[in-house]
């Protein structure tokens, strides 16, 4: 890595201020699972125990040379249960599944049409604990209380070990839309029904979950010193969805929550799962520099790019379907495409699109750590 | 009569669509008629879809309403009529993989155009899958991904259809967000789509309907 003249941080915050770089930051989605599959654990076991998350994160990490900033991963399912990310059954490996199986969540009608007004009564955090959370899982509140402490305990280990690094994580704050949540816990076509049908009680409950992710998440992030915060949507794309639907229970809060958070001077990262090709337009309406957006691939970057070049940061993309069955010099080509065609005037940061997949080929992953490191910001 | 009850599928108009459903019945209607216009709504829909005028959403809800009404309609029809389809088609999700909502949206969207489909489930083994092939006779057979882990999977069931000699005789079809061109070519596959209406309508196309 001859000729390097910024740190990781320098790095990916030139990027995120849309300046150019000695070279472009690379920051993969590495999570727990493909974690373990490249350190040789099994899936099973980094499912039953974030700390082991944890250090297959940073084998692979010290393994493969290191990047510019850690993509924060070292979670169990069940956490995501207990701290309100993931507000559906799952299925785990070691426990439900074989233990080489990757985790699943399963898709269920668990809110009835009547919760949704509870969730505006009650908060959803209220709600979530009070009532909801028994729907999903058997976990007791100690049971809570406890892998909670073992995520904040591991999260400080986590700091200390970027530090060591002379790296930092990407984000601590991470808070999913309140529209993506809804859907997750109605299930997709019942949450498409009440969307159509009964719109009021869902808009009431969304109205109300922005000011509790607001009021929840702003000083988090701030405690964090890191600048950034992830915000998370999947289903909400024009995939799924028209305009007049996107403009009415997702756009408005969507706006008002990067709005809050940047005027505290914190950078939301846009999680942005499947197809926003329709979508991008809007986001030219939020303050320039405010956001960064990680897409998965199938957005198609590189118009997304010209839409707003000079206007915010990516992150991404390189498709799962290509780290897990492509050979590397395909793998290699579509980052130099990336980085030439997106990151050619900085405002770039690469990575995998979503998750690096949990049976990515390890010459793939190395093939596109090996693009970003030969390649001018 | 029958240009209203398409107009009103093709409106979402779900209480007004069962109710119609039923009064046409009511008069001792031929039910095969009536399923037949709901399946007209059901065309219309799919060709807004493809014009962009619609989306998943809606596809999803006018995919809902006709399970309503064939389910007030099908007892109604006499068994060999009820058999009469457009072709046969299995549908699941490999092994590694326990996602059904994209294989439940396609299921639903399929017997709303007329196939005979039967889900296969999920997590199935593909020598299971292939057993199943061999038994219905299908004319297709889907495999929906929602996990990367799946595609070995899907990679094996083509082999194992070619060992049996069945390839030639089965369109093997694969979907789901994270599936792409180059995972058909790895997997051995006909098609692969991330939507599942242009699924609906290759089987539409290759059947020899519109
Ligand atoms: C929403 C979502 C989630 C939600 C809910 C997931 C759930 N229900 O299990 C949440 C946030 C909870 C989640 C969690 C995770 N997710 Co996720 N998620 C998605 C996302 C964005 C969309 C899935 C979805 O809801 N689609 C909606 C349905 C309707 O679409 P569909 O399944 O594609 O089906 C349509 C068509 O494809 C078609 N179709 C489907 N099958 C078939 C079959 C045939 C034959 C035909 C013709 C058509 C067809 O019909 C449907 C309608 O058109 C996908 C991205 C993607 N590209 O798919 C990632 C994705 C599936 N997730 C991924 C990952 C990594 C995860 C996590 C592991 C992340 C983590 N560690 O926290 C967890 C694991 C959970 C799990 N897998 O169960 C990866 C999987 C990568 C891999 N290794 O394979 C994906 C692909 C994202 C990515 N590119 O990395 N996820």
């Amino acid at each position: 890595m001859a000729g390097e003249g910024m740190s990781g941080t320098e790095r990916l915050w030139a990027a995120i201020r849309l300046e150019k770089t000695d070279r472009v930051p690379i920051v993969p989605t590495l999570l727990a699972e493909p974690a373990a599959h490249l350190a040789g654990i099994t899936r099973a076991k980094v499912a039953a125990d974030n700390a082991l998350a944890l250090d297959a994160i940073l084998q692979v990490f010290d393994d493969y040379g290191g990047w510019d900033s850690i993509y924060p991963g070292s979670y169990t399912p069940q956490q995501l249960q207990a701290s309100n990310v993931n507000p559906m059954k799952v299925r785990i490996p070691g426990r439900d599944l074989p233990d080489d199986y990757m985790w699943q969540l399963v898709e269920e009608e668990i809110l009835q049409p009547q919760d949704y007004d509870r969730i505006s009564e009650m908060g959803i955090d209220g709600f979530y604990y009070q009532d909801y959370l028994g729907r999903i899982s058997s976990l007791s509140t100690d049971d809570v209380n406890r892998e909670i402490l073992a995520l904040f305990t591991t999260f400080q280990r986590f700091l200390t070990e970027c530090q060591k690094r002379k790296v930092k994580p990407f984000f601590m704050g991470n808070g999913m839309h309140p529209f993506f949540t809804l859907s997750l816990m109605r299930s997709m076509v019942g949450f498409t029904k009440d969307l159509y049908y009964h719109p009021e009680p869902v808009e009431r409950a969304i109205r109300r979950m922005t000011a509790d992710l607001i009021a929840h998440q702003i000083p988090l992030t701030k405690e964090s010193g890191l600048g950034t915060w992830l915000f998370t949507e999947e289903r909400a794309s024009g995939y799924f969805y028209p305009p007049a639907v996107f403009e009415r229970f997702w756009w408005p809060y969507t706006k008002q929550v990067v709005d809050a958070f940047w005027s505290e001077g914190l950078v939301t990262i846009f999680h942005l799962d499947q197809r926003w090709d329709k979508n991008i337009p809007y986001f030219r309406q939020l303050p320039r520099g405010s956001f960064i957006l990680e897409l998965d691939g199938n957005t198609d970057i590189f118009a997304a790019k010209e839409v707003l070049r000079g206007h915010a940061c990516f992150h991404g993309d390189v498709p799962a379907a290509l780290l897990s069955v492509a050979r590397p010099e395909d793998v290699h080509a579509y980052c130099r495409k990336l980085v030439e065609l997106v990151g050619d005037d900085g405002g770039f940061i690469l990575g995998s699109g979503c998750s690096v997949p949990c049976n990515v080929e390890p010459g793939n992953f190395k093939a596109m750590l090996e693009a970003g490191r030969g390649a001018r910001g | 009569m029958s240009q209203k009850l398409s107009d009103l599928l093709l409106a979402l108009e779900r209480d007004a669509v069962l109710e119609t459903v039923k009064g046409r019945l009511g008069t001792n209607e031929d039910p095969l008629r009536v399923l037949e216009d709901c399946r007209s709504g059901m065309t219309l829909v799919g060709e807004r879809f493809q014009r962009g005028d619609f989306f998943l959403a809606e596809l999803i809800l006018s995919a809902e309403i006709f399970k309503d009404a064939a389910a007030i309609i099908e007892p109604r029809l006499s068994r060999a009529r009820a058999d009469h389809s457009r072709g046969r088609v299995l549908v699941g999700t490999l092994m590694g993989d326990i996602h059904d909502l994209g294989k439940n949206i396609l299921i639903t969207l399929l017997r709303a155009h007329g196939f005979e489909v039967k889900d296969l489930g999920v997590d199935v083994p593909p020598s299971v899958a292939v057993e199943k092939v061999k038994e219905s006779k299908a004319h297709f057979v889907g495999f929906s991904a929602l996990i990367t882990t799946a595609f070995p999977n899907m990679k094996q069931a083509v082999t194992l259809l070619q060992e049996a000699g069945l390839r030639g005789r089965v369109k093997v079809m694969i979907g789901g967000g994270v599936t792409t061109p180059e995972v058909r070519d790895y997997v051995g596959a006909d098609f692969q789509t991330t939507d599942a209406m242009e699924g609906v309508a290759y089987c539409l196309k290759t059947t020899g309907g519109k």
